[in-house]
Order: structure tokens, then sequence, then C-alpha cells
């Protein structure tokens, strides 16, 4: 029966921050067993909004990044040095490849997390597997479950991280850069009625792109664009045929591949002269890395979105 | 020493001593399992802490006894089933290379659990329940293919499993791509087999469904021993053939459907051991049975030691290790089955 418990509790957890306007602060889903308040020295106890009390070390100071969007903001906040483990995709910034691995996001190795004996472990509620997270609980660590999954939470879990970590300062002065960024290319769309038709291409066989409930879809429509994609599916799958009849003005190609694959990719599509996209050499390629992860640098893709969208508003 | 000694020896000291040396084997094996894993650790630390002077380190201990050892105990339990799984089957329908994973009743159970973790069931007994009827399902397919008129060919029957095993695993990757449901996330693990997500509670679950199946087979092994002598004989000698397959097969199905469930498809585990067992004690099922259990635990636990030592990133599915061994010995079985 002990073993059922902390699964259905998780589960309701993990079902009630549904709303997105709730999240000022950032949706944090974290269980701690007594033992852990035990170990842990001085906790400190963090109120989510929907009235739970999350607790966790005052100063952590061996943390385990679970995600790379999580470690791209640790470091981001100048606090790399409180982390002791990474997930194998965790590539960015430099330091980070050379910390231990924990593997990947998706298949955590329980074991290499627990002999780090970390004192906190930053979760991403959408991609670590929630067993895991419940096992690291059962064994006394506190897992501190974020939740950032477009601009506004990128922004906020900025600031719950910098909480977490106390660096409040520096991540108050991080979310207040990434607003104005945001900020200053929605001034500058708003100059224009014009929204060009994009094709966003995440995978090239099948061809993949991005429905509505994506990060790249609020990217999209934020720099000044049309998603050809904008649907119910996440990640919808077209055929060659599909897209010539959207018409894309923009394609835009993230480089999950190899260079000389997206030469070939790119020529692939050049074959099409009576595409707007091809006629007019609108053909793009960008780092999947500043569109994937919702870290600080979706601001930087953002930043580049628009500027492929609308050269002439954006410099 | 005469020449005729190990025919005269009693059978029940044969039996003895094949468990006892293969149970030697398990303790090594599993030794060796908590003592090795993803993470480097001190082996006099490891020592102490399996002497039960755990207090001195906190996390090794956590280490050995919460992830390790519910790991091992899984491994041994899903190894001995599905050796004992690919034992039974090869007595009952009289060939070599049937197994659970070449028959499709592991896919067949994949599939049944996938659904019912969909349809938002709990593990036990819900989910199990449909892996278990997915895998009768399965099997009665692939026996229904295989029993054409012309009897039950070998490689008819070896080539309804491999197809029906492919339809499974694309409707594995079917119902996976359809559903966005995180718990289903890792397709690796349905289709590669994976050990990692043992907890206490799960594995403690699953032997107390696993036992009671181990020792009805046992109790079995000489009723298998007569119907490999044909069924008419093994009429004649009081052997019920109608009820007996039934059984067996029952009892197997259920086994592998709840291993399934844990451990995703884990390929040719049943191959391996039946067949070394074989050459090394004889064909005679009253010790292949306790062989396979002892033997086959083993064996899965070293090959999960391997792929969770080997890579130094992260973790590699068993089923990969699994099949990397055991595919080559289907194809040099197969060839010699052939001649």
């Amino acid at each position: 029966m002990k073993g059922i418990q902390p699964s259905e509790r998780l589960d309701t957890e993990y079902i009630a921050p549904q709303s997105k306007y709730r999240a000022i602060h950032l949706i944090a889903v974290a269980i701690m067993l007594t033992l852990a308040s035990a170990k842990s020295g001085e906790p400190r106890f963090v109120h989510d909004l929907a009235g739970r009390t999350v607790s966790i070390p005052d100063n952590p100071l061996r943390v385990v990044s679970l995600a790379p969007s999580v470690t791209e903001i640790i470091f981001a906040l100048g606090e790399g040095n409180r982390l002791k483990g990474v997930t194998q995709h965790c590539d960015f910034p430099a330091e980070a490849q050379s910390l231990p691995k924990v593997g990947s996001y998706v298949h955590l190795d329980l074991e290499r997390i627990v002999a780090l004996k970390p004192d906190l472990c930053i979760a991403v509620r959408d991609g670590n597997p929630k067993e895991v997270v419940m096992e690291l609980e059962s064994f006394g660590i506190p897992v501190y479950t974020v939740d950032p999954r477009n601009l506004e939470t990128a922004v906020d879990t900025v600031l719950e991280v910098g909480r977490l970590l106390n660096a409040t300062t520096k991540a108050q002065h991080l979310a207040n850069e990434m607003r104005t960024k945001i900020e200053k290319v929605k001034e500058c769309i708003a100059k224009t009625e014009l929204r060009p038709r994009v094709f966003f291409q995440i995978g090239a066989a099948p061809i993949v792109s991005v429905g509505k409930n994506t990060v790249i879809h609020e990217l999209i429509v934020a720099a000044g664009g049309q998603n050809l994609a904008e649907g119910p599916a996440t990640y919808p799958r077209f055929s060659m045929e599909q897209v010539l009849a959207l018409q894309p003005d923009i394609i835009i190609i993230t480089s999950m591949t190899k260079e000389q694959d997206l030469e070939e990719l790119c020529a692939e599509w050049k074959k099409y002269g009576g595409l707007p996209a091809v006629r007019d050499n609108r053909i793009f390629f960008v780092d999947a890395d500043l569109f994937d992860r919702v870290s600080p640098r979706l601001i930087d893709g953002l930043e580049t979105l628009a500027g492929i969208i609308h050269p002439e508003l954006v410099r | 020493m005469k020449a005729t000694a190990p025919y005269v020896y009693p059978l029940l000291k044969r039996m003895l001593a094949v468990s006892l040396l293969l149970c030697l084997l398990l303790i090594i094996s599993a030794f060796l399992g908590l003592a090795i894993g993803s993470t480097a650790q001190n082996i006099r630390q490891i020592l102490a802490v399996l002497s039960g002077h755990a207090d001195q380190y906190p996390t090794l201990s956590n280490i050995v006894w919460r992830i390790r050892l519910p790991r091992v105990v899984l491994a041994t339990l899903a190894g001995a089933t599905l050796s004992l799984g690919g034992l039974v089957f090869q007595a009952l329908l009289r060939n070599p290379l049937a197994e659970p994973y070449i028959l499709g009743i592991s896919g067949g159970s994949a599939v049944g659990a996938i659904i019912g973790i969909l349809l938002g069931l709990s593990p036990f007994p819900g989910v199990a329940f449909f892996a278990f009827a997915g895998s009768m399902a399965t099997l009665l397919l692939v026996l229904l293919i295989a029993s054409t008129r012309t009897a039950m060919k070998k490689d008819t029957l070896i080539l309804a499993g491999v197809m029906v095993n492919a339809f499974c695993s694309s409707v594995i990757m079917f119902l996976i791509s359809l559903t966005q449901d995180s718990r289903l996330h890792n397709i690796l693990f349905w289709l590669m087999g994976d050990l990692s997500l043992s907890d206490v509670h799960r594995t403690l679950m699953l032997m107390v469904a696993l036992l009671p199946c181990f020792a009805v087979l046992f109790l079995l092994a000489r009723p298998m021993n007569i119907l490999l002598m044909g069924e008419e004989m093994a009429a004649n000698m009081g052997v019920d053939v109608r009820l007996l397959p039934v059984v067996l097969l029952g009892v197997t199905s259920f086994m592998v459907s709840v291993v399934v469930c844990h451990t995703g498809l884990l390929g040719f585990v049943g191959l391996v051991m039946p067949h070394l067992l074989r050459l090394a004690f004889g064909p005679d099922h009253r010790l292949l049975v306790p062989a396979c259990i002892f033997g086959g635990g083993s064996y899965l636990i070293l090959c999960d030691l391997l792929a969770r030592s080997l890579p130094s990133q992260g973790e590699m599915p068993v089923g990969v290790i699994t099949a990397m061994i055991g595919a080559p010995l289907f194809i040099i079985l197969l060839r010699r089955s052939r001649q």
C-alpha cells in the first residue's frame, strides 16, 4: 500500500497546473519526504500556487540538472559551480560538457544520480519520467520540477531557479533582459500587418513540423509569421505534396541533422521553383537548440526568427 | 568409479547437484550484479555494505540495496521466466527454435500491456491481465497460422511467429506514435527491453506472481518428459494429453506476460539458456526446470551487468545484449535443424 500513495499524489500534482495564467510563479512540483528534511539541515519551505509546501535546502550546493534547458538556465545565472551532474545532452555552455553525466533526460540513470549525492535535483515536468522523480524522492533527494514551455514561463523559470539557488538579483536582471528583448521584437512586428506564411521543418524524413501547442509556434507568431502547420497535432507529419499545396513564403529548417544533409534538404526544396520560398530564396537553417530548449537562449531564437521573417524591420 | 555411474545415480542426487551448482552461479552473478554498476564503487566499501555495515556509507547502501538489488532480482525473475518459457515451448511444440520472443508471445503481451496503460488501468491486475490476453491471442494466432493440414513444420511455426512478432512491433510503434502520453515515452523500453524501471515494490509483486508458476512447471516436468515421446505414448502412460498442453501454455504465457509488463521485450533469452543447459545436463526436464530457473536468472543478471556498465554516458537497454548473443545462436540452431 505504501508504494501506491506517492504515485497518486504525484498524479494529481501533474494534472493540477494546467492553466497558463496561473503561472506567474513557476508551476513547481516537488515532494519532500521527512527523511530529506532531516538530512539537508535548514530546509526552506516554498509555497506554490496549488498550496503545497515544497522543501528545499537553504543553499543547495550539489545540484543535478535533469534537462538541457535547466542546465542552460543555471549557467546563465552564473551558478554553474553548484551543478554536480547534468544529462548527456547538456552541451551548452561548453563547461556543461565536462560535468558528470546522468543519462539522457528521458532515460535517467538513477544510480549515477544517487551516487552524486545531490541536495537538489531540478526536473522538467514535460520529459523526465515520473517514476524516476518518485524514486529520487524516495531516496530523500528533493526534486524541484519546473515547467518551462513558452516565452512567458521561460522568464518565470529563470526567476524560479534564481530563487532556488539564491541568485535572485542576477535572475531578476536576466529576466528583465529577456522581457526587454521580447518587447523589442513585438514593437518591431507591430509596425506591419504583413504575416508571411512560414513552414518550420524539424524533421526531414518524414517531414515534420510544429503544431499550435509548441514553443516554436509561439515564436513564429511572436516573430510576425503565420505557422502553416498550425493545428491540434503537436508534431504533424507532412508529405512533400502537402507542403507544396501550402505555398510557404519561408521555409525554416532546424539543424538536427548534419551540415551536408541540410544542403541536400535545401536542394530538394529548390526543385520546386514555383514555391514562393524558393522563388524569393527564403530557405533558412537555424540552430535547433535555440528552439527546443526553453532557456534564455529561446530569446535568441525569437530574434533569429524575427530577422528571418521580417528582415525589413529587424536589423 | 564405474563407467555407468551417471546412469545409476539417483535422480534426486543429480537434481540437487545441478541445482546447487547453478545456484552457486546465481549467487556469484548476483554478487557481481550488486558490486558493479554504472558508477564505479570501492569494492571494500561494497563488501562492508553487503555484510551489514551500511551505516558508514549511506549513499552506497542506497545504491546497492535500493537500486541494484531490485534490479538483480528483476533480472533473475525475468531470466528464469523467459528461459522456462523457451523450455516449455520447445518441449510442447517439439521445435528447438521455439521461444516466447520469436513466437511473438512477448510482443503480444507488450501490445496488451500498452493498451492497458492507455486505458489508464493499474499495473496489477489491470495491465497484467491485458498483457496476458495479448499473449494468449498471439499464441492462438501463431498456432492457427502454423497448423495447416501439412502438420506442424518447424519452419512454418517460426515463420508465423516472426510475422506475428513483426506485426506486434508495428502495433507497438503505432500505439506509441498515436499517443502523447509520457508514460509511453520510452519506446526503447518496449521494443528493446530494459530493466532500469525496477523498484522494490514492483519486484516483490512480480515475485509473488511468478514463484507459484515456477513450482507448477517443476511439478509438470515429468509429464513434459513423457510428452516428448509422442502424444500416443504419453496418453498410454496416463498423461492427460489434452489438459497438459493447455495448462503449460497458460502458465507460461501468464509468466511471460507478467514479465514483459516490467521489462519490455527481451529477445532470445528463452533460446540461449535451455539449449546451453540441455547440452550440459541432458534432456530430462526434471533437471532442466530448476536449471533454467537458476541458470536463466544468472544469464540475465550478467547480460544486464554488461548493459549498465559498458557505456560511459548512460545505460544501454539490456535487450541489445541478449539479442546480440541470442540472434547468432538462433541462426546456428536453424542451420543445424535443417541438416
